[in-house]
């Protein structure tokens, strides 16, 4: 809900602004920082055995190089409950990866990254996540009634806070689509994400036509987690505007136990999730 | 209280009556002989004496000199002075009506109180005055006159740019800022987000910005006061005034009523519909509009009694698509009554009523979303005019609030929305007030006074408890600042008080006349602001709300300090006026770093107490009189505030170091002037320079998701390029024969005559075809913008 509100306010924006152009400017920089994006996500009726962690550096913010991969860190999850550890092997390309994960629904793990002698430390928990229930194709409902947009549904459980990520990329398409919601406002009823795209001949992006693949992945997320995503797509999506938030630095849960100044950047997830690929008639 | 004010009057009035000799009081009104409007600020006094006055807002003044002969003068900007021979040997009442200087259809008036024979005495600084004739003659944008736009081209009062509502004063926020309109208080002056000014020129009479020096009869705002005065409405003769412009037309109709014993004025004015939107493909089912409707009608009873009523409507309109609708604007209305009880005591009691609310309709989620702040205010002022060298003025107010910060209500059965309903809020707002305004030695004036208010925050609601008592905690861990832990709640019953608050609010102005034409002024003054707006975006928007002080949130306190050089040169056509400035604000409200306040219950739970402080040096240089007249305004100043982790622990927000607040620029020039080439073209100009707006740029970028993450670096410590502008006006009147009733004005205009892109913002984002970062400039004018509009007077 509180996304269309704020979305309400950037489309004013656009109406009165037609007049953007992209400009050269001087920007601060910082020395890296570790990125962890240990995203544990376990899609519904699967295993979820085969999980990737990936490492990276940060770089300055218009550097050619956008991902510095890190090699050589010692990276391992452990079941809070039983002890378990996972160790994941390093790839040499930025991935650590498992093949004997065991997940459980509402189970707590701690993640631990050792890379040049500090240690990384994150607590999460395994979140569930509804069932996708329908997928609706309209015209008329979005923001332009002559573009197509697609509304995926779910299922809130009642009860209970529950907190929602989405992630939409059309096949093709570099960059995907986030959304996050929680059941504040909607509470154990039906919900939904919506995906429309508008024109913008300057970047190339075009509308939905039929035959378009869209695969479509919905996520459970704890509390926390949703809110470090809200932060993270909000600013994303083009800070600076006159209606968006003062840009804040991005804090996630990975913190270093050897030097606390140096935290990482990224976030350790544990999300169970549901993917559909829907094709525009 | 009343016992009090009495013994007060006793007082001064024993104390400057019972040493005189033999004094006879003079009183009376002064207005525009051409359609009977009051004339506010009016200088009134005795030719080479130090009697003298200025009108009050309601054109009441009253003298008090030994008996003799005097020459009476009557002196105001644009008007003929009148010279009056009195003999003195009774209390007089005179009413005075003036004859404009020119025949034009809106004199340009370039005019500040601190201009003329007694004005550079008076110890009131900070303060501006432009007359709705001076704002019609500044080029404007889209030919919408806006007197929230003239007020920038002062110095001290800049905004964040076009397309933002509001303005901020002397580094003060939006929210700090008393606008009131016929005193009724106004929550929003902007139409569409600070494209236009709430108020319709036509119907406004003149306006008034204390920027500091807030005299102590206004309270509830701690950074400054903009007192718009609506017109009363011609009592001679009807009178239609109106406007066709590209934006927007307006129609002004005044008169006499009762048989002239009083007169009314209506004014509306509407924009066109599908505004802005014709070029815009994929917004082609969409709408944007504003109107408003300003009302007022006075009924004088007797000599000595006067009721007005005003009233004012405005509503914006947004419609997209079919995706939503949203509306919002200001209502409100006040009854006064002026009494004069003798001819050294004015009074006037107003009962004031103010809404301002906000509507949305999500079609595509089908909800309704609805707020509102509205207020009652009971206000009482009263002026005594002891003696030539001392008045008092006293009086009190109480405001009863009412917030509903929010309703949310599905519009369907199928929505997936569940009604919600934020808690409704109750507070009382008092003032009691008085000032002295005391002509020490023939040098020295000063002004004095004190406010007393109290706030009352009324139960009617529940309250969450927290753990020890802290709605925010420190994560030491994360390192980030989160919502505290609830321990249960607190039901406050209805007339039960949650909490309270007083505060002693000092206010002092000195003035002391250097020369003939120049004078050094000093002032301090106390000022606390109860209610606050809740914003942590870069500017405030229309869907903000309104929160009172409480138990989690304390009042702002802020503290100013003010000096001034004060000069007329070469028979008072140029004027100088210097000022510094310091300031400092408690309790100024700061918001945690990712904190959410849509649809947010317990706001404590996302923000930190942190404080504020502002200083600088303005300059103005004005040309007052001849063929060409103008302004050049000079801001250096600073906007810096800090919130440290205090009993929450933690550093703070942005590591509890000193931040620029979002409306910190360091330079400010606006330059605006008018050339009156003959009686039928009049050309108008002006040009602004400003630092740029503090903004946070990204100093890194990380992988993440797919997408490239930016990384930003202390809050607001980058800057926009500087923001310039060029405008130009040019007016034409046809031949306008002095014996004909219509006359027509042509207002021809270029905003932004060099076509500069200003940049409104800059984002930093991943290209959507390519994933490249790039800064992308936002400029809400990129290009000239000319307009034309056609005003005309019947």
């Amino acid at each position: 809900m509180k996304t269309y509100i704020i979305s309400v306010l950037s489309i004013v924006i656009i109406a009165f602004t037609s007049c953007t152009d992209v400009v050269n400017v001087d920007i601060p920089k910082t020395d890296s920082r570790l990125v962890i994006e240990a995203s544990l996500d376990w899609e519904k009726g699967t295993s979820g055995n085969v999980q990737t962690i990936k490492l990276s550096e940060s770089t300055p913010y218009f550097d050619s190089v956008v991902y510095k991969k890190v090699v050589g860190a010692s990276v391992k999850v452990i079941n809070d409950n039983d002890g378990t550890d996972f160790i994941f092997i390093d790839q040499n390309d930025g991935t650590y990866t498992i093949a004997d994960f065991v997940p459980v629904l509402n189970q707590s793990y701690t993640l631990e990254v050792i890379y040049n002698n500090e240690t990384y430390i994150a607590k999460e928990t395994m979140t569930p996540v509804s069932d996708i229930s329908n997928i609706e194709q309209s015209k008329d409902k979005g923001t332009d009634t002559d573009a197509i947009e697609i509304k995926v549904f779910f299922n809130d459980p009642v009860n209970e806070k529950n907190f929602y990520l989405v992630k939409f990329l059309e096949r093709g398409d570099v960059l995907p689509l986030l959304g996050y919601d929680s059941d504040e406002f909607t509470n154990g009823n039906e919900k939904s994400f919506e995906f429309e795209k508008l024109e913008d001949k300057k970047n190339k992006i075009e509308e939905f036509v039929p035959g378009d693949i869209i695969d479509i992945k919905l996520f459970g997320a704890s509390e926390r987690y949703y809110n470090y995503m809200r932060l993270l797509i909000g600013q994303s999506e083009g800070s600076g505007d006159a209606f968006s938030t003062i840009p804040a630095p991005l804090r996630g849960n990975c913190i270093n136990t050897t030097n606390k100044k140096n935290y990482a950047f990224g976030y350790f997830r544990l999300t169970q999730s549901v993917s559909k690929t829907y094709t525009i008639l | 209280m009343k016992k009090t004010i009495l013994t007060l009057i006793l007082f001064t009035s024993f104390l400057y009556q019972a040493s005189a000799q033999e004094k006879h009081t003079i009183s009376g009104t002064i207005s525009d002989i051409s359609n009977g409007e009051t004339l506010f600020g009016t200088s009134v006094f005795f030719k080479d004496t130090t009697i003298g006055v200025i009108t009050n807002e309601y054109g009441f003044y009253s003298l008090t000199a030994p008996a003799g002969s005097y020459t009476l003068v009557i002196s105001y900007m644009g008007y003929d002075d009148i010279f009056q021979e009195i003999t003195l040997d009774g209390d007089k009442k005179l009413n005075f009506e003036m004859v404009t200087t020119s025949e034009e259809l809106d004199e340009v008036i370039i005019t500040s109180e601190e201009i003329g024979h007694v004005n550079i005495k008076k110890p009131e600084m900070s303060v501006s005055k432009l007359k709705a004739g001076t704002m019609k003659k500044m080029p404007v944008v889209l030919g919408e006159v806006d007197i929230i736009k003239s007020i920038q081209t002062l110095p001290g009062v800049t905004n964040s740019g076009e397309g933002t509502s509001g303005f901020n004063v002397r580094g003060g926020a939006v929210d700090q800022n008393l606008i009131l309109l016929d005193e009724a208080i106004i929550y929003n002056s902007s139409h569409l987000l600070g494209f236009f000014s709430v108020f319709n020129a036509d119907a406004i009479k003149d306006i008034k910005l204390y920027k500091g020096g807030i005299p102590a009869r206004f309270g509830g705002r701690v950074s400054s006061v903009l007192d718009v005065r609506q017109k009363d409405g011609n009592n001679k003769k009807i009178g239609l005034t109106g406007g066709v412009g590209i934006i927007s037309s307006r129609l002004a109709v005044e008169g006499p009523m009762f048989n002239k014993k009083g007169s009314f004025l209506v004014a509306g004015r509407g924009s066109y519909a599908h505004l802005f939107m014709s070029g815009l493909e994929d917004l082609k089912d969409s709408k944007v509009k504003f109107y408003d409707v300003n009302l007022k009608t006075n009924y004088k009873l007797s000599e000595n009694n006067k009721l007005y009523l005003s009233g004012y409507f405005g509503r914006d309109v947004f419609n997209f698509g079919k995706s939503f609708e949203s509306s919002y604007g200001n209502l409100s209305g006040n009854l006064r009554w002026n009494h004069i009880f003798t001819d050294k005591l004015f009074s006037n009691l107003s009962a004031i009523y103010s809404k301002y609310d906000y509507e949305l309709t999500l079609k595509s989620s089908e909800f309704d979303w609805i707020s509102s702040i509205k207020n009652y205010n009971l206000k009482y002022d009263l002026k005594y005019y002891a003696s030539n060298n001392f008045k008092l003025d006293f009086g009190g107010n109480i405001i009863s609030y009412d917030f509903t910060p929010g309703e949310i209500k599905p519009t369907s059965s199928t929505s997936p929305i569940n009604y919600t309903k934020l808690d409704d809020k109750k507070a009382f707002e008092t003032g009691l007030y008085i000032s002295a305004e005391h002509k020490i030695s023939k040098r020295l004036t000063a002004q004095y006074g004190l406010r007393y208010s109290t706030f009352s925050r009324q139960g009617g609601q529940t309250l969450k408890n927290y753990r020890n008592d802290q709605p925010v905690v420190y994560n030491e861990d994360l390192e980030i600042y989160e919502e505290g832990i609830e321990t249960g709640e607190t039901v406050y019953k209805k007339g039960k008080t949650i909490k309270s608050y007083g505060n002693i609010e000092p206010r002092m102005g000195l003035s002391y006349q250097l020369t003939e034409s120049s004078s050094i002024k000093a002032g301090y003054s106390r000022t606390s602001q109860y209610i606050h707006l809740l914003s942590n975006t870069v500017s405030v928007t229309p869907l903000d709300v309104w929160t009172p002080s409480g138990k989690f949130i304390k009042p702002q306190l802020s503290d100013q300090y003010a000096l001034g050089y004060f000069k007329n040169f070469t028979d008072n056509v140029y004027s100088l006026e210097v000022e510094a400035y310091y300031k400092t604000i408690k309790n100024r409200l700061d918001y945690i770093d990712g904190s959410d306040l849509i649809g947010q219950n317990t706001i404590e739970t996302e923000i930190l107490n942190g404080e504020a402080k502002a200083y600088g040096l303005e300059f103005l240089f004005r040309k007052s009189k001849g063929n060409f007249t103008g302004w050049l305004a000079y801001t250096i100043s600073k906007a810096e505030q800090r919130t440290l982790g205090d009993n929450v622990k933690g550093p703070g927000i942005n590591n509890g170091d000193w931040y620029n607040a979002a409306y910190d620029r360091t330079h400010d020039i606006s330059i605006t002037g008018i050339y009156k080439l003959n009686d039928k073209w009049t050309f108008s100009s002006n040009f602004v320079f400003q630092t740029g707006r503090p903004v946070t740029y990204p100093n890194a970028q990380y992988q993440y998701e797919g997408l490239s993450i930016a990384s930003y670096s202390s809050r607001n410590a980058n800057r926009l390029p500087a923001y310039h502008r060029l405008d130009i006006s040019a007016t034409y009147r046809p031949n306008n024969k002095p014996h004909r009733r219509w006359k027509g004005e042509w207002v021809f205009g270029i905003y932004n005559l060099y076509a500069r892109r200003n940049a409104a913002s800059i984002s930093f984002t991943q290209n959507q075809g390519t994933g490249v970062n790039e800064a992308t400039r936002t400029a809400v004018f990129g290009s000239i913008i000319p307009s034309v509009s056609y005003n005309f007077k019947f």
